[in-house]
């Protein structure tokens, strides 16, 4: 590393403190004072678990799952579909590729491989748990989603793609999963307003519980533990679509370049 | 007392970002860079816990340490690992 290098990283980080002790003084702008929770804040801790209020709530404990799937549940819609478009594209770029066994090395040493499987059920586990929890503790489904794709990601550099492959990983079946995964979540945010339809009842898209108008609810409590309503299920799609979408991803990324090659001039085609 | 604390914890994790994401803008060696980049989001990750905000957190590790630096790692395999 060179003097320059040093003294231009000092530079930089010399710069950001001066401009975080400006805006300390209020320099740029007046500082909001941390005690003052804002009334938009203020109603979403009060209303988010708020059994007297049904109405308003999403019976929920956990106000930012609530607040992503219940009450901003359109936004975080069309976040997933943008998700899936991208991996839409990339999953086109590659189209008609196909894995072809017997190409890599095999992956890495024993000692690494057992390691990964002895590892690999704890981090998908740990991620199904985010994802159960998401409307009782931090976590959701994007969140246990992309922990489940960490053990793909693993599995992927420790073996290889041919194993995955072998083991039914493909890129039809994520594709598939990810599909179940958006499809479920649609249905999810219709479902009361197909059912109101039916028995004649006001309902609102992406209606969770009780509104004013419409007297449909998803069921709130499990065996006395709160649900979240439709929460459980957006989590559980959301989860899905996620683990599914990535490794999708990670494992279009990793095809070799004499698979994607072949496909490319004519040969192999399936 | 604590308040102090996290203050203090969330300003060295922030001049540590600067310093690391500088390095990894002028790192050659591109799998070096990436490691660079990851120690970055690891310092954001912990950022966001003193921010308390641990739904960001959750989605911040796995992203910015496991599944970005992986997709990152595989393409520069697939060309130069060092940028001319």
């Amino acid at each position: 590393m060179k003097v320059t290098d040093l003294v231009v990283a000092a530079s930089i980080v010399a710069l950001a403190l001066l401009l975080s002790y400006a805006m300390f003084l209020g320099g740029i702008g007046p500082v909001p004072v941390r005690s003052e929770l804002r009334t938009l804040a203020l109603n979403y801790i009060l209303l988010t678990y708020n059994p007297v209020k049904v109405v308003y709530s999403a019976l929920a404990p956990e106000g930012v799952t609530a607040i992503v799937w219940d009450y901003r549940g359109l936004d975080t819609y069309f976040e997933t579909a943008v998700m899936f478009l991208a991996i839409i594209s990339v999953v086109a770029l590659t189209h008609g590729c196909k894995v072809r066994i017997g190409l890599g090395k095999g992956g890495m040493s024993l000692i690494v491989k057992t390691t990964t499987r002895v590892l690999m059920p704890l981090i998908v586990l740990a991620g199904i748990s985010i994802t159960m929890h998401g409307w009782l503790t931090p976590g959701g489904g994007f969140q246990g989603g992309a922990t489940i794709a960490v053990a793909t990601v693993l599995a992927l550099v420790t073996y290889s793609i041919d194993t995955l492959a072998k083991h039914g990983i493909r890129k039809r079946v994520l594709l598939a999963m990810r599909s179940t995964g958006l499809i479920g979540i649609a249905l999810t945010a219709v479902a009361l307003l197909i059912i109101g339809l039916a028995i004649g009842v006001n309902a609102y898209i992406f209606q969770n519980q009780k509104r004013i108008g419409s007297p449909l609810a998803f069921p709130a409590y499990f065996s006395g533990t709160p649900t979240g309503g439709s929460l459980l299920f957006y989590n559980l799609f959301e989860a899905f679509a996620v683990s599914a979408g990535l490794s999708l991803a990670i494992i279009v990324t990793s095809l070799r370049e004499k698979e994607v090659k072949e496909t490319l001039r004519g040969e192999g085609v399936e | 007392m604590i308040d102090l604390i996290a203050a203090l914890l969330m300003a060295v994790a922030a001049v540590t970002s600067i310093v690391f994401t500088y390095l990894a803008v002028v790192e050659k060696n591109l799998v070096q860079a990436v490691v660079f980049s990851a120690v970055q989001s690891t310092m954001y990750a912990l950022i966001y816990f003193l921010l308390m905000a641990p739904d960001i957190v959750l989605v911040y590790l796995p992203v910015g340490v496991g599944i970005y630096p992986a997709i990152v790692l595989l393409l520069i395999k697939k060309t130069d690992k060092v940028d001319e």
